[in-house]
């Protein structure tokens, strides 16, 4: 596959010829914050952004789709999406998400709906230019990444290093205008991987990753559930804004001729109040310090034992700035448990 | 089956419920298709005693109010409060706040606070004096909740009405959070529902749906402390829509 | 568009079913029979159905018959939400949806071969056993003693009655019954269900026994079995849950780590020593 260096006024004139050519979807400003949005010039393109406010989880599994149509006392409709995208823009944190969804949404039983989007997209990834507020991607083993994306961008200045991973990639770099990068252009994008891996570090993990589920085996009845959700809202901005967050309710609407409808798929969230809740005397995850506590084992012990032991935070931070009572950060709490009970 | 037949009814109000029922437009036409509307004063000249559904918007606020309101109830097999005002009493339990209404009058309509129609009691949502069967929240409504309510209804269907906050709505909209651009934004203790309207559009929430069953007072006031406010700055936001209605933080 | 995807099955699709049979067993039960249009449905005790009402939503409901039964299967709905109250209007011919049979936890049917089996069911905890006991008793030789311990809360909310009245006059079963509240029709035992526990006739100790009923029973059917020292291995618990997808997806029915609807809805009681949330 090809490594290109592309100059950067080349560069955004292949995103225009991409924006001419296909369905693109990019990072641009959202106020004085950014957010992926259709890409309608490349001038709007933003890669030097520092997170965006939501992941790009929403091309996937939007907030709301309709997963089937029918008739009332007949028969059901598969409803898949059938749009092919370009996703441009990615943050490595994002992609290693977009990894772990793609396995849990394939293992077991395998969902349509989201393999469709998700085989119907090419992902440009692009590694960080400017860490967010919040971000803690290099404590968390997320700052560079390796698979996922067809093409993948490094900004090394007055240019972008290009490398394709996927046949699908090469076809598209092959329109953008440039030589094969060099050495120089190499070492420079090993510089850029190498300073991210360190220095995406907002909040700090006082252990490798791979040790959370150990520390949170012993963390069951730990006091902090109690102490951080008593000042939860349960409002689930965690949930909403989590790019390894992915459960969902499921809901039916009919047309005004009662006849025919949808069944309807929507973003849930394990922090809101009845999320657990089968009749109106049973709910069993009902206090607010248990479903605080399942979010915090989900990323560090359920979900992982799904994905052969990645722990299912990416250190996007973006449950961090989105908590208005600044209890979810996931650092603090992890790394007040190692505080209090080691990691052996 | 035959048509079921709706009535809509107004009280206390600025009718800006049933104007969202107006704006429908074409909806209406597909609501008209499977349900006859038999009572509308906004909208229609007929009147009937007899419905199926009664729809009423507008709070409750003098004593005769009361008795149309239980005759209404009499006929009706379901009936629906429709808005902030017939759902929690809304802005027009502002009022409530005082003792004294006769010095209230006054100050609202000056020197005719004395004619007869102006008589006034304590505010009561509708669920305060009849049954409610199904409530739509807001102030306005929100037109597509409003027609999703009546097509579940039509169905035989109890309605999903979320009782999680406004955040969840705004964040999925992709909104950076208003506390974060100095707004004291009452999202995370109001019902969302409205698909997050107003902080999508810049606005804090104002909270007109009312609170969610079980709103984290402590976090409001652990809130309220880190941002240097008081408890006097929110609760000047929450009395336009929370007044006398539990929960408060107000002690 | 993606092709791969379009020819693989849709888990949320429904396919469906004609209502065969549909009655009123007490006030707030009905009991329903359902054939798929396809035919062919095959199912292990403790299976569970998502049954799809267009345009009210999906429930998931055990199955309460036994695969002997053929080409149909019996569900038994108490009402309660949306679609149980929907199910309750439905008459005969009319269309349902269903997805499954689901659940990979279920009735440890071959493990039981030859042993000794103990029901105990509280309240409609009865329906999903029934799947199993009609199975047993359907394959009678396999099995060793069979006792059945039905606790309901009062006379008019019994279920299956003439079915209950039979398997306690074959003579191969242990059939044991009482009622929480005493009543002026009733002859037999009052009081909760545990209470029958100690008038089990076979020797609990190397007995298989099968638990289902409302979450609060658990507790202290548990406590009876310790009692009389039954192995955490033998004990099976039918485990209730908040289902959405059924298909290990959409998180509502975790118990800490495990999907009832992939790991359930029957447990191994050892099982559930490293799920805090399950009992």
């Amino acid at each position: 596959m090809s490594v290109k260096e592309i100059a950067k006024n080349d560069f955004t004139r292949f995103v225009g010829t991409l924006i001419r050519t296909e369905k693109v979807f990019g990072v641009q400003a959202k106020g004085d914050r950014f957010d992926f949005a259709p890409l309608e010039s490349a001038q709007d393109l933003r890669l030097d952004y520092d997170v965006t406010l939501q992941p790009p989880k929403k091309y996937f599994l939007p907030p709301a789709e309709v997963l089937l149509t029918y008739q009332v006392g007949g028969p059901y409709q598969s409803q898949l999406d059938g749009q092919e995208f370009i996703l441009l823009g990615v943050h490595p944190y994002d992609m290693v998400a977009i990894n772990q969804m793609d396995e849990l949404f394939q293992q077991d039983n395998y969902d349509t709906h989201y393999m469709t989007r998700r085989h119907n997209a090419t992902i440009i990834a692009c590694d960080v230019a400017k860490p967010s507020d919040h971000v803690f991607a290099s404590s968390m083993g997320t700052a560079v990444v390796k698979k996922g994306y067809d093409i993948l961008l490094t900004d090394i200045g007055d240019s972008f290093v290009a490398e394709a991973a996927t046949p699908k990639g090469e076809q598209l770099l092959a329109k953008a205008k440039g030589a094969a990068a060099d050495a120089q252009a190499l070492k420079k994008r090993e510089d850029i991987w190498a300073r991210n891996k360190k220095s995406l570090n907002k909040h700090e993990l006082k252990c490798d990753p791979a040790y959370l589920p150990k520390v949170l085996a012993k963390a069951y009845k730990h006091p902090v559930w109690e102490e951080k959700a008593k000042t939860c809202f349960s409002c689930g901005s965690c949930n909403q804004v989590c790019p390894t967050c992915y459960c969902f309710n499921v809901q039916d609407d009919v047309n005004w001729d009662l006849k025919t409808g949808q069944r309807l798929r929507e973003w849930d969230g394990c922090l809101l109040d009845g999320f657990t809740k089968v009749a109106p005397a049973h709910e069993f995850r009902k206090a607010r310090a248990d479903r605080f506590r399942h979010r915090l084992y989900r990323k560090a012990t359920y979900v992982p034992q799904k994905l052969g032991g990645q722990i299912a935070c990416v250190g996007c931070g973006r449950c961090v700035g989105a908590c208005l009572p600044d209890i979810a950060n996931p650092v603090n709490i992890y790394n007040r448990l190692i505080d209090d009970l080691g990691i052996g | 089956m035959a048509k079921p037949k709706i009535a809509i009814f107004d009280f206390a109000c600025c009718e800006g419920c049933q104007l969202q029922i107006v704006n429908l437009e074409e909806e209406i036409l597909s609501l008209l298709g499977v349900a006859d509307v038999v009572e509308w004063r906004e909208a229609m000249s007929e009147k009937s005693d007899e419905y199926d559904i009664a729809i009423i918007e507008g709070s409750i606020t003098r004593m005769e109010d009361e008795e149309r309101l239980k005759r209404i109830r009499g006929c009706a097999k379901v009936l629906i409060a429709l808005g902030a005002c017939a759902m929690t009493g809304g802005v027009n339990k502002l009022k409530n706040n005082f003792e004294d209404f006769e010095e209230v009058k006054k100050c609202v309509y000056g020197k005719a606070a004395g004619k007869p129609h102006l008589r006034t009691a304590v505010t009561k949502a509708v669920g305060e004096v009849v049954q409610v069967d199904y409530a739509v929240p807001g102030c306005p409504i929100d037109g597509k909740e409003f027609t999703y309510i009546v097509r579940s209804l039509l169905m035989g269907k109890k309605p999903e009405i979320p009782d999680y906050p406004v955040c969840v709505e705004c964040k999925a909209n992709g909104n950076p959070c208003l506390w974060q651009y100095d707004q004291v934004c009452l999202g995370p203790i109001i019902r969302a529902g409205c698909g997050a309207r107003c902080p999508s559009n810049g606005f804090r929430c104002f909270g007109c749906r009312g609170y969610v069953d079980n709103p984290n007072v402590d976090a409001a006031k652990d809130v309220i402390n880190r941002f240097g406010l008081n408890l006097d700055d929110l609760k000047t936001k929450m009395v336009l829509f929370g007044s006398k209605q539990e929960p408060t933080i107000y002690e | 568009m993606c092709q791969c995807c379009a020819e693989k099955k849709d888990i949320y699709l429904p396919q469906l079913a004609t209502v065969a049979d549909i009655s009123q067993m007490n006030v707030t039960e009905k009991y329903l029979r359902l054939a798929l249009e396809d035919g062919q449905f095959d199912f292990i005790p403790g299976q569970f159905v998502e049954v799809s009402l267009s345009g009210i939503g999906e429930a998931p409901i055990t199955i309460s018959s036994s695969p002997t039964l053929g080409d149909s299967f019996e569900l038994v709905v108490r009402k309660v939400g949306r679609v149980s109250s929907a199910i309750h209007n439905l008459q005969r011919g009319d269309k349902v949806g269903i997805r499954g049979p689901l659940g990979r936890g279920v009735y440890p049917v071959e493990e039981c071969k030859g042993k000794n089996l103990v029901f105990i069911c509280g309240g409609i905890g009865m329906v999903p056993q029934r799947s199993f006991i009609k199975y047993v008793l359907d394959n009678r030789n396999d099995y060793g003693d069979v006792a059945i311990l039905q606790g309901t809360k009062s006379y008019d909310l019994r279920l299956f009655t003439s079915e209950i009245e039979a398997w306690g006059k074959r003579g191969d079963v242990q059939m044991l019954e009482t009622l929480d509240e005493g009543d002026a029709r009733w002859k037999g035992n009052v009081g909760v269900v545990t209470k029958l526990v100690s008038k089990v006739e076979t020797d609990l100790k190397s007995a298989m026994i099968l638990v289902c009923g409302p979450p609060i029973m658990y507790k202290f059917v548990l406590m009876a079995l310790a009692e009389h020292e039954v192995s955490h291995q033998n004990i099976f618990l039918n485990l209730e849950r908040k289902m959405k997808c059924g298909v290990g997806k959409c998180g509502h029915c975790q118990i800490n780590n495990a999907y009832v609807c992939m790991s359930g809805p029957v447990f191994r009681y050892s099982d559930l020593a490293s799920l805090p949330e399950a009992i």
